[in-house]
């Protein structure tokens, strides 16, 4: 009778590897659908602007962005497109609130020092 | 082969209007603001009290953050003195050849209208994350002050 012979498939479901079954084997699933598989551009990643806002505005903003910015590539690297789109939708968020505390930074220094005289003579070191 | 219609990647978005549209127009923007800046740093010095606001982090913990003696590396490096840049962020001296190197390959993607082709290895933003986060502990160190700290003062809240 048909015993079976591989016994890591007691049910024959496998189809012989070498031989008459016409049906090829089925195609990879895609995984990364928005991309379409490896093709297409790397996504950015804000470095510039975790860049900037590490230097120049607010630390843990700034911090936040590297690390943002680091995922993108590490994901990226790994084949999870899907994962460095998701990591550069956040690294754009965190630009765009350095940008933004930075103007604040600006204009509250403006209003409260230039404007209002705040801290006159306190401020002995700028930064 | 299966039939996997390879569609391009989102191209970066482009701005609404036609002349904007022109490659060359924000990176021609953004190097006469840097220049603007750097002009404006140069000849209005941060080493003078009150010309700008202190470092916020500065201000409230007393702690040098990465960023502090930023603005007055941009000053020396506009009037050409590096050491005195090096002295007070030398994060800050050692940033400056990537963002121009980042603006640089950005200007050449906008003008040709070629995609991104490639992002630097995990390892390097691993380390420039790494670098940023031990340069922002030891200069706060009040034995490496010498070195790290803007101008070579101890942090505040560590004596200084």
């Amino acid at each position: 009778m048909s015993t079976p012979t591989d016994p890591q498939d007691p049910y024959n479901t496998q189809p012989p590897s070498s031989g008459g079954y016409g049906a090829p084997p089925p195609p990879p699933p895609v995984q990364y659908g928005a991309q379409g598989g490896a093709a297409g551009a790397p996504p950015n990643n804000y470095l510039v602007w975790a860049i900037l806002s590490t230097l120049f505005c607010c630390l843990p903003l700034g911090v936040a962005s590297i690390v943002s910015s680091t995922q993108v590539n590490s994901k990226w690297a790994m084949g999870d497109y899907a994962g460095a789109q998701d990591s550069s939708e956040k690294a754009k968020k965190f630009a765009l609130w350095g940008a933004i505390a930075g103007a604040v930074v600006i204009v509250l220094y403006l209003v409260l020092v230039v404007g209002l005289g705040v801290f006159g003579s306190t401020l002995e070191t700028t930064y | 082969m299966s039939s996997t219609t390879v569609t391009h990647a989102p191209t970066e978005r482009r701005s609404p209007s036609s002349f904007v549209r022109q490659g060359w127009v924000a990176p021609a923007a953004v190097a006469t603001a840097a220049v603007g800046v750097m002009t404006y740093l140069g000849r209005v010095s941060p080493y003078a009290p009150g010309n700008y606001p202190t470092c916020p982090t500065l201000a409230v913990a007393g702690v040098y953050c990465p960023g502090c003696g930023a603005l007055r590396t941009l000053h020396d490096v506009a009037n050409l003195d590096l050491v005195g840049a090096w002295g007070m962020n030398p994060l800050t001296l050692l940033a400056l050849p990537l963002l121009v190197g980042l603006w640089v390959a950005w200007t050449r993607r906008r003008v040709t209208g070629r995609p991104r082709t490639w992002l630097a290895p995990p390892w390097a933003m691993h380390l420039l994350l790494g670098v940023v986060l031990v340069f922002w502990v030891l200069r706060n160190v009040p034995a490496l002050a010498p070195w790290l700290a803007p101008g070579g003062l101890v942090a505040p809240a560590f004596g200084g």
